[in-house]
C-alpha cells in the first residue's frame, strides 16, 4: 500500500507543477510580450507594427503579440493572478485607476517626464486625464475618439434648415428644436409609411454626455466627492429627459429591432447622430448605392448650460506590467509602439497631428475643423476604482429605465445613485 | 499485486482530475470567500464579512427573488410540458421519429445561438411572435423592454427548450409494464385514467429527477440571461449578478461567499425535495 501512496503523491506533484509556471527575470530579459484585443484586419495592421519596431530594434529587443480577441478582461485578469501578465497592454480608460489601484501596473510619471521623444504636454489634457490616477500617470494614450455631431445634408436641405456651424456655438435648445423640425413621417418606395427622426439615443450617447451638458459630472476630479445628484448633474439629466419626451428618438426597442443605433443614420431614419470621429460613416456611405448615398456634414458638440461643449472622448492606453517595471528597456519599447501607434489611428491623441486624420483616411478631409475643435473639447469621465459598479447603477438602475419610461423619477434615482457611490468610495482602502 | 491496488491505478488519472480540479478547487473556493481577492492584487483574509455584506446588498435580494420567481414557473412548466410532449410521442405512429428529433433539437442548440435567435423572435417592431399576435389582432408585449415581460420572456425560452427531458421520459415510459394497461383498459379505464393512475405514478422517480435537475438548471440560468439582459434590473438573475461582481467588478471573494450561498440553496432545496419524496415517489 505504502507504494501505491507513493506513486499517487508522485502523480499528484508532477500534475501540479505541471500546472504553475517558471516565473519570468523581468528586469533583464529582452523578449516582451504585447496583448491586444485586435483581431481580423486590426490585429494584421498591428502585426505590421510590431514587426517594423523589431525590426527598427536590430536585436536589442523583440516583442511578440499575444492577440485576446475574445473575453479580453477576463483572460487578462486571470493572466496577472496567475502571474503571467503580459509585459504590455492595452486597457481601456475605465480600468486604468483599478488596475493602478490593485497594483497590476507600473506608474510611468517619472518616465513620462523624464523623456522628450513623447512628452505631457503634447498630450490634449482631456484625453492624457484618463490615464491619471492620484496624480500619477499609468498609460500611454493610443487614441483619440471624442464625439462629433454627424448630420445629413440632404435631409436638412430638405426641410430647409440651414446647416449647424461647423464651428459650433449651437445649444442644446437648438439642438433639439432642429431635431424636433426633422423629425416626420415619410413615404417609402412602396408606399409604405416609415417615420424619420430628428436624432437617436439608445443608451448612446453615454449619461456622461447629457450630465455634462448641464453642467454636472458623475465624480469629481479629486476622485472621491460625488457630484451626480448635483443640480448641475440633474438639469443635465433634465436635457436627456426632453429629448427622450419630444418624441426626436426611436423608442428603445425601436432602435435595436434595426441592430444598432448608428444604422439608423446610415438609413436615413435619422438626421443626426452622435458618434466619435472615427466612425466610418463616410466609407460606408460612398460604398452604397448611388440613389442611397447622402451628404455628410459635422458640428461640435452642443454647448451645453455651463456655456462649455463637451466630447465625451472614448480612449485606451498602452500599459506596462509591474513585472518589467525596472526593465531599462521596457519604457522605451512602450513609447515607440505608442509613438508608431500615432501614425494608424483616428485620431493621434497629441496636438498639432490633426494633418494625420486625413492621411489615414482622406475622406475625413472636409470634417478637420470641426474634429480639431472636438479634440480641444474631449474629456472623459473622472474614472474611480469603483466605476464600474457605479456605471453599472447608472445604467440598470437611471438610464435604461428612463429610456423605457420618459416618466421615471430620474431624480430621486439619481440620488439614491448617489448616496451608494458616496458608500463604495468610502470602503476604499 | 492485489486486485484491488491493480483497481486503484486505473481509477487513479480520473482521481487525479478529481482532486485537482473539483476538490481543490471547491476548498480554495470557500478559503477565498473569505478574502478581499479581486483577481489581480493579493487576497486578504476578512472572515464572514463577505457574507455579512451580500445579507446587506439590495441586489442580492433582488437577483435571488428574480431567480426564484423564475424557478417557480419553469420548473414545472418545462416538466409538464416535456411530459405531455413525451407521451404523445409515446406511440409509434408515421413520422412520430422525425417529431422525436424535432423536439430534441433544442437540446442540442448552444445556449448562446438560441438566446440570439429568441432575441429576434421577442423583438417587439419586427419579431416573430408580436407579427403573430398581430394577425389575431393583439398587439404584442415589448417583451424583454417591459419590466412586466421580461420573466414571460424567458419562461417562452424555457418551455421552447423544455423537451431536453424528453427521451429520458420516453424511456420511462417503455419502461412501464404493459399489463397495467391492459388489465386497467379491460377494467374500463379510459385514457384520463390510465395516465392518472398508471403512467404518472410509475414516472414519479424520474418526475424526482427532473425536479431536482430542474432546481439546479434554474438557479444556475446564465447563459440567455447574460446574453438577452431585460428591462432596468429584471433580466439580472442571480447567476449574472455573480459573474458582474467576479468579472466585471473583480470582487472575486464576495462573488465565491455569492456562489456558497448559491449552493446551500441548491442543497437545501434539493434536501427538501428528497425528504418530500417518501410522499409521492413511488417505488417498487
Amino acid at each position: 500500500m505504502k507504494k501505491i501512496t507513493g506513486i499517487v503523491f508522485i502523480f499528484i506533484v508532477c500534475a501540479v507543477l505541471s500546472l504553475t509556471g517558471c516565473s519570468n527575470a523581468g528586469s533583464r530579459k529582452n523578449t516582451f510580450t504585447f496583448a491586444t484585443w485586435a483581431a481580423g484586419v486590426e490585429l494584421q495592421e498591428f502585426n505590421e507594427i510590431i514587426n517594423r519596431v523589431n525590426q527598427n530594434a536590430d536585436g536589442k529587443y523583440k516583442i511578440e503579440v499575444l492577440s485576446v480577441p475574445s473575453d479580453y478582461y477576463i483572460k487578462l485578469s486571470t493572466n496577472i493572478a496567475a502571474k503571467k501578465a503580459p509585459d504590455f497592454f492595452w486597457l481601456t480608460q475605465e480600468l486604468i485607476s483599478k488596475y493602478a489601484k490593485m497594483g497590476a501596473i507600473a506608474d510611468i510619471t517619472d518616465k513620462l517626464e523624464s523623456s522628450s521623444n513623447l512628452t505631457r504636454e503634447q498630450y490634449y489634457p482631456g484625453v492624457l486625464q484618463s490615464a491619471i490616477y492620484e496624480e500619477r500617470c499609468y498609460g500611454l494614450p493610443w487614441i483619440a475618439n471624442p464625439l462629433i455631431v454627424f448630420y445629413n445634408q440632404d435631409l436638412f436641405d430638405e426641410a430647409g434648415i440651414p446647416y449647424p456651424s461647423p464651428d459650433g456655438g449651437w445649444t442644446w435648445e437648438e439642438f433639439i428644436d432642429i431635431a424636433k423640425r426633422l423629425t416626420t413621417t415619410k413615404e417609402d418606395a412602396f408606399g409604405n409609411n416609415y417615420k424619420q427622426y430628428g436624432y437617436v439615443v439608445d443608451g448612446w450617447p453615454n449619461i456622461e454626455t447629457f450630465i455634462w451638458a448641464g453642467g454636472g459630472d458623475i465624480i469629481a476630479e479629486n476622485g472621491v466627492d460625488v457630484l451626480l445628484d448635483s443640480q448641475e448633474s440633474i438639469s443635465g439629466l433634465a436635457i436627456l429627459n426632453k429629448i427622450l419626451k419630444a418624441g426626436i428618438s426611436p423608442s428603445y426597442s425601436e432602435v435595436s429591432s434595426l441592430g444598432s443605433n448608428n444604422v439608423w443614420f446610415e438609413k436615413q431614419r435619422a438626421a443626426m447622430f452622435m458618434g466619435g470621429i472615427q466612425d466610418n460613416f463616410e466609407t460606408k456611405v460612398n460604398a452604397m448605392p448611388e440613389n442611397e448615398q447622402f451628404r455628410i456634414g459635422y458640428a461640435p458638440m452642443p454647448v451645453g448650460l455651463d456655456n462649455r461643449s463637451h466630447s465625451f472622448n472614448w480612449t485606451a492606453s498602452t500599459v506596462m506590467s509591474k513585472q518589467v517595471a525596472d526593465n531599462p528597456l521596457a519604457y522605451e519599447i512602450m513609447e515607440t509602439i505608442t509613438l508608431e501607434f500615432f501614425k494608424w489611428k483616428i485620431a493621434p491623441p497629441i496636438k498639432g497631428e490633426i494633418d494625420q486624420v486625413a492621411k489615414i483616411n482622406p475622406l475625413k478631409e472636409p470634417a478637420l475643423d470641426t474634429i480639431q475643435i472636438c479634440l480641444n473639447n474631449a474629456r472623459s469621465a473622472n474614472y474611480v476604482p469603483e466605476w464600474n459598479e457605479i456605471n453599472n447603477s447608472l445604467w440598470l438602475k437611471l438610464y435604461s429605465k428612463m429610456l423605457n419610461d420618459p416618466d421615471f423619477d430620474y431624480e430621486s434615482e439619481a440620488k439614491a445613485i448617489a448616496m451608494e457611490a458616496r458608500e463604495l468610495i468610502a470602503k476604499r482602502k | 499485486m492485489k486486485k484491488s491496488k491493480v483497481g486503484f491505478l486505473f481509477i487513479l488519472p480520473w482521481l487525479t482530475g478529481l482532486v485537482l480540479f473539483t476538490v481543490i478547487p471547491i476548498i480554495a473556493a470557500l478559503f477565498i470567500s473569505m478574502t478581499d481577492w479581486s483577481i489581480i492584487g493579493d487576497a486578504n483574509f476578512i472572515g464572514l464579512e463577505n457574507f455579512k455584506a451580500i445579507f446587506e446588498d439590495q441586489m442580492f435580494y433582488k437577483t435571488l427573488l428574480i431567480t426564484v420567481r423564475y424557478a417557480i414557473f419553469a420548473i414545472p412548466l418545462t416538466i409538464f410540458t416535456a411530459l405531455l410532449v413525451a407521451i404523445s410521442l409515446n406511440n409509434q405512429y408515421k413520422g412520430t421519429g422525425v417529431f422525436r428529433t424535432i423536439f430534441y433539437m433544442p437540446s442540442i442548440v448552444s445556449g448562446v445561438a438560441v438566446a440570439i435567435v429568441f432575441k429576434w423572435i421577442l423583438d417587439p417592431n419586427y419579431g416573430v411572435l408580436n407579427s403573430l399576435l398581430g394577425i389575431l389582432g393583439v398587439t404584442g408585449p415589448n417583451w424583454l423592454y417591459d419590466p412586466d415581460w421580461v420573466l414571460p420572456s424567458y419562461l417562452i425560452m424555457a418551455i421552447w427548450g423544455a423537451s431536453g427531458g424528453l427521451y429520458i421520459y420516453l424511456a420511462a415510459l417503455k419502461d412501464i409494464p404493459k399489463e397495467l394497461y391492459e388489465s386497467a383498459t379491460i377494467d374500463g379505464a379510459g385514457l384520463i385514467h390510465r395516465i392518472r393512475y398508471i403512467t404518472l405514478p410509475m414516472l414519479t422517480p424520474i418526475l424526482f429527477y427532473n425536479m431536482v435537475i430542474g432546481i439546479i438548471s434554474a438557479f444556475r440560468k446564465f447563459t440567455d440571461a447574460y446574453i438577452l439582459g431585460g428591462a432596468g434590473e429584471e433580466g439580472i438573475f442571480y447567476m449574472v449578478y455573480l459573474y458582474g461582481q467576479a468579472f466585471s467588478f473583480y470582487k472575486m471573494g464576495y462573488a465565491t461567499a455569492l456562489a456558497w450561498i448559491l449552493f446551500v440553496i441548491i442543497f437545501s432545496l434539493t434536501l427538501i425535495v428528497n425528504y418530500t419524496k417518501k410522499y409521492w415517489v413511488y417505488s417498487e
